[in-house]
């Protein structure tokens, strides 16, 4: 399956193969480090794991987060669906 | 599949403003899914809002967009409305703009079933202006109008739009984005007057005051107190205090009471006018 992958100018991206159920997939997760404001509300929703938070920081002095295990991903889409500032991409 | 935000939004405008972790964010982004599920043209869709953190949301979209005065966000929209029924007309609102200033304007929305979806962001206070409670402030909390405890009851503001006559009705929480999309896309389908209640998460003047000055604290301390609309109705009154129901109170396919009924307006409002108007004009 090859969904047109379009990740806005910014965005950071981890790519890894993935096993949802028994199907095999690949995930693209995409993250705009610069519009983050590290409220960690990724790193709660995601039921496995693949947010963590970092000590580094953004321009605007947000705390940042980073994918640790973009193979866990179930695409589940909570992270994209609850960061409440347009930071994360699911593809 | 990722979402395509940008299409909506006014980026040269993004991040906005509203404080790390802030709900509003998550309510706009199921706004923007279920108008983009709706394949609502953006010239046919106009966005208007009262003044409060949640009123700041309309500048974000790239649209029709109206910041009104505070309270008063509903009465642009029914103008606009009432000059151009055949467009759609959505209102963004805090808790105190819809139910403490623009109470009013809200009722009477509601009455006269106009077609248009109000989406209310109920964070239990005034957050823009330093944390003032709010009609919807639980009792016993805190807020720098009530700093020794909250004594007033508070309005539900889904019961409120139902007696109202407003016809389609719907309550969820920033927990569960899926649903508010849901919810939102069958109020923004409704041929009347829809209302979402989404109840959120105001950590920085809320939360800070009532020991939960982080988003997810804040957001737990919502999520423990959701009860689904079905199990609500077998509980004890006294069991449902300070809690959240979820669920749709008025929809198609929801069991409203018949005599309910007796009061609601029969026709869309819009229509009504513009059948008056032929009426009238006929006789002359
Ligand atoms: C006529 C008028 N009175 C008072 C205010 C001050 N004021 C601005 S926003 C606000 C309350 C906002 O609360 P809410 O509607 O719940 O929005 P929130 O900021 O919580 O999203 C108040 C009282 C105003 N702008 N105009
Ligand atoms: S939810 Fe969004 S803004 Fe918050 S830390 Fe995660 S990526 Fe950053
Ligand atoms: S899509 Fe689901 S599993 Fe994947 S990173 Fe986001 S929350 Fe985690
Ligand atoms: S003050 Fe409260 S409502 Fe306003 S942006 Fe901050 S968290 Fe959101
Ligand atoms: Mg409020």
């Amino acid at each position: 399956m090859s969904e047109k992958i379009k990740l806005p100018d910014g965005f950071r991206s981890w790519e890894a193969d993935v096993k949802i159920g028994k199907k095999e997939d690949k995930v693209t997760i995409g993250h705009w480090a610069d519009g983050c404001k590290g409220c960690l509300i990724c790193v709660d929703v995601c039921p496995k794991k693949v947010w963590k938070p970092i000590e580094a920081k953004n321009k605007y002095n947000g705390q940042l987060v980073t994918v640790v295990k973009a193979d866990a991903c179930i695409k589940c889409m909570l992270c994209e669906i609850h960061c409440p500032d347009f930071c994360i991409k699911i593809f | 599949m990722a979402f395509d935000y940008e299409k909506y939004l006014r980026m040269e405008k993004i991040p906005h403003l509203w404080c790390p972790g802030c709900g509003i964010g998550v309510v706009l982004k199921s706004m923007l899914r279920a108008i983009d599920n709706l394949d609502w043209h953006r010239d046919d869709t106009a966005f208007v809002s009262g003044i409060g953190c949640t009123s700041r949301a309309p500048g974000y979209i790239d649209c029709n967009t109206l910041h009104t005065t505070h309270g008063r966000g509903l009465t642009f929209a029914t103008g606009i409305k009432m000059a151009k029924p055949d467009k759609n007309v959505v209102i963004f609102s805090g808790d105190g703009d819809a139910t403490a200033i623009g109470g009013n304007h809200f009722i009477h929305a509601c009455r006269r079933n106009i077609d248009m979806t109000l989406i209310i962001v109920n964070n239990n206070i005034y957050g823009m202006t330093g944390g003032q409670h709010s009609p919807t402030t639980p009792i016993g909390f805190k807020a720098s109008t009530t700093i020794y405890g909250n004594i007033d009851p508070s309005f539900d503001i889904c019961l409120l739009a139902r007696a109202a006559g407003a016809t389609y009705v719907a309550r969820s929480t920033v927990n569960n984005g899926r649903t508010l999309e849901k919810y939102i896309q069958k109020g923004l389908a409704n041929k009347g007057f829809s209302v979402i209640e989404a109840v959120s998460n105001c950590h920085t003047q809320f939360g800070r005051k009532n020991n939960m000055s982080d988003p997810i604290s804040s957001r737990k301390w919502i999520k423990d107190r959701e009860i689904p609309l079905a199990k609500a109705r077998s509980m004890k009154a006294d069991d449902l205090k300070n809690m959240v129901i979820t669920g749709e109170f008025i929809s198609e396919e929801s069991d409203m009471e018949r005599w309910e009924n007796y009061n609601r307006a029969l026709e869309e409002y819009t229509k009504a006018y513009g059948d008056l108007i032929k009426k009238v004009k006929k006789k002359k």
